[in-house]
């Protein structure tokens, strides 16, 4: 900047324009007139941070200034002048230094010219089909960017209408295949003529874009806040929104996070959700024994769990003992209803439904997972079988039994999972009770069946076959009484 | 419905009074804007002998957006998924209102001759493209002849 400025007679103007600063910011320079004033702010308040809280009539006055300032100095079109500013993040130093260098060159980068160079347009005739519509028409009617690609007037609007309701808007390009060059504002618009809604869309989206792209803006996070904040300073500092208090990060635009920085906090909360699921699984997987009250991981798929350390036989479901599980009345997958609930208030009513709700998806959710362990269980199964069989303990016949088992096992347990939304879109009365007296007959029946695999060696064959003939009929039973098909 | 567009008509005749060698293209007799759609499997590569039927339509805004195209016989490659939907950058953010349905369909033939396991949208396959490339091609000719020959 530096150099540039002494190469040019008027530097002061262009200081100024650089830092966009003319605007509405004499008090600002002003005050650095006097630098010990600054650093002693500084000083007293590490936070300190000049901001200004904008409307976007202000920001867009300050981004014309801007446009219009290099438009004079570059002597190009003030639609160029946008396009570049845009491309080089609003640093028209940068834009000045590279144009002055090359500017052929910085405006292929900047996607205003072509690669190449388009040959002369030469118009022999006085009419030719426009290559979209097909349609022929007089030269007039067609319009072309750097390029030279033609096309007529109503594809280019059409096309910009497309893209402008697909949300795009600086990016949007000529119509040519594998074409780069990118459409100005001012050719867009001029084709926008009599398309208001669209053409105000379009003006929304470039602003959105220009915001995005300056540095020294940022929009105010706030929900429904359309305050954009400005700043020479781009550093991690606090600000606080003057329309709607919101306080964030400038150069991030997240929660206001001193004394880290941006990538720290960042990584931070990353790993903070991430260990939040190492929670979530320890309250959706553990349980603590009803008796001894032992932290418990679930790694097998029966819900008839004895604690490891205090030999309690319990329900995973309701954590009662399991010897009431093992009478005909098994209580665990009913869910009771409040009769007096009509009477209650709106919020007991709302906590109930909920109740409810989360009595059927616990359970249902807990039979997907026993489902997912029980796969693991037959896995494990199987290589012990191996194990067996490699060591002359009976042939793979022999043991084909087990396997039966499991995956009746799996075809009980997945009806069992299904029958939870059943019952819960279910109406109360004696058809819901049988329903859910048949069902927690076969909970009763999938579990016991669950037992006695997993202890497969421990199981007399006979026993656990009766155990799988008693599962798979109450399954059975329950799908002829039930199945509506 | 509003009359069909100019551009529709004419890529359409095109395509029946010139039709491109290995692709056929014919519009609906109810919708003229969806088109049925076969491609043969192109020479030396594993679709050789296999004839694709995909499903092509032209959407209200056609030519600004692209057409909609997906294969309905099922194809082993890396960058068509199970469902048929094809990957391809002229259907998506390359799209030109300058291409027409003749230079799509020819772009997905070329795509069957050279398939792009490094921008998947079958995972699987691509994983398998990349790392056993004879048992892919392998795959690949087998689903052919199972799916795309004799019916």
């Amino acid at each position: 900047m530096e150099e540039m400025a002494a190469s040019q007679e008027n530097d002061s103007e262009m200081d100024c324009s650089d830092n966009e600063d003319c605007y509405d910011y004499n008090d600002y320079y002003n005050d650095e007139d006097s630098d010990v004033e600054h650093i002693d702010l500084l000083k007293i308040d590490p936070e300190y941070f000049e901001y200004k809280c904008l409307s976007e009539e202000e920001i867009e006055r300050l981004l014309n200034e801007t446009v219009e300032d290099l438009s004079n100095r570059l002597r190009i079109s003030l639609s160029l002048a946008k396009v570049l500013l845009h491309s080089h993040y609003w640093n028209s130093n940068e834009v000045i230094v590279k144009y002055e260098e090359n500017p052929q060159q910085t405006l292929i980068s900047s996607r205003i010219d072509p690669p190449v160079p388009p040959r002369n347009i030469i118009f022999t005739p006085t009419h030719m089909t426009c290559p979209v519509c097909v349609t022929l028409h007089h030269v007039d009617r067609f319009f072309y960017l750097s390029c030279a690609h033609m096309f007529c007037k109503d594809c280019w609007t059409m096309h910009f209408e497309v893209q402008v309701n697909q949300g795009i808007s600086t990016a949007i390009s000529c119509m040519a295949r594998d074409c780069v060059v990118l459409a100005p504002e001012d050719f867009v618009l001029k084709h926008l003529q009599h398309k208001t809604s669209i053409r105000e869309k379009y003006q929304h989206f470039t602003f959105q874009d220009y915001v995005k792209s300056h540095p020294e803006l940022r929009f105010c996070p706030g929900p429904n806040c359309s305050v954009i904040v400005h700043s020479n300073e781009i550093k991690a500092k606090r600000v606080v929104c003057d329309q709607c208090k919101t306080i964030f990060c400038f150069r991030c635009g997240c929660d206001y996070h001193a004394p880290t920085d941006c990538q720290v906090i960042k990584k931070w909360l990353t790993k903070c959700a991430d260990d939040s699921e190492t929670a979530n699984y320890i309250s959706a997987h553990t349980k603590d024994c009803p008796k001894c009250h032992i932290c418990i991981e679930k790694n097998g798929g029966c819900n008839h769990m004895q604690c490891y350390n205090c030999k309690h036989d319990f329900c995973w479901m309701c954590l009662g003992d399991w010897k009431s599980h093992g009478s005909e009345y098994y209580e665990c997958s009913r869910y009771r209803e409040n009769p007096n609930i009509a009477h209650e208030s709106v919020h007991a009513q709302a906590r109930e439904a909920l109740k409810k709700y989360l009595h059927y998806y616990e359970r249902w959710e807990n039979h997907s997972k026993s489902l997912k362990l029980e796969e693991q269980t037959l896995g494990k199964l199987r290589a012990r079988i191996n194990e067996k069989v490699m060591s002359g303990l009976g042939t793979w016949i022999d043991w084909q039994y087990l396997f039966t088992a499991a995956n009746l096992l799996a075809k009980c347990r997945y009806t069992l999972q299904y029958t939870y939304p059943f019952a819960y879109y279910m109406d109360a009365g004696p058809r819901k009770e049988l329903f859910e007296y048949q069902q927690a007959q076969l909970e009763a029946e999938i579990e016991n069946l669950s037992w006695k695999i997993e202890r497969a060696e421990t199981t007399d064959r006979g026993d656990l076959e009766n155990q799988m003939d008693i599962a798979e009929k109450r399954r059975t039973t329950l799908l002829k009484d039930f199945l509506d098909v | 419905m509003a009359a069909l567009p100019r551009r529709i008509i004419k890529e359409t005749q095109r395509l029946m009074q010139e039709p491109v060698p290995g692709i056929s293209a014919v519009p609906d007799d109810s919708n003229a804007r969806y088109f049925h759609v076969i491609v043969t499997g192109p020479e030396d590569s594993p679709f050789e002998g296999g004839l694709f039927k995909l499903e092509l339509f032209l959407p209200e805004d056609y030519p600004m957006s692209a057409p909609k195209v997906r294969f309905i016989t099922k194809i082993y490659h890396p960058n068509i998924d199970r469902l048929g939907r094809i990957c391809l950058d002229i259907l998506k953010d390359k799209w030109s209102p300058a291409l027409q349905i003749r230079t799509v369909l020819l772009s997905i033939q070329a795509l069957l001759s050279a398939p792009n396991p490094d921008d998947p949208l079958a995972n699987d396959v691509a994983e398998l493209w990349k790392v056993n490339e004879s048992e892919a091609i392998r795959n690949a000719k087998e689903w052919t002849r199972r799916y795309a020959m004799d019916n």
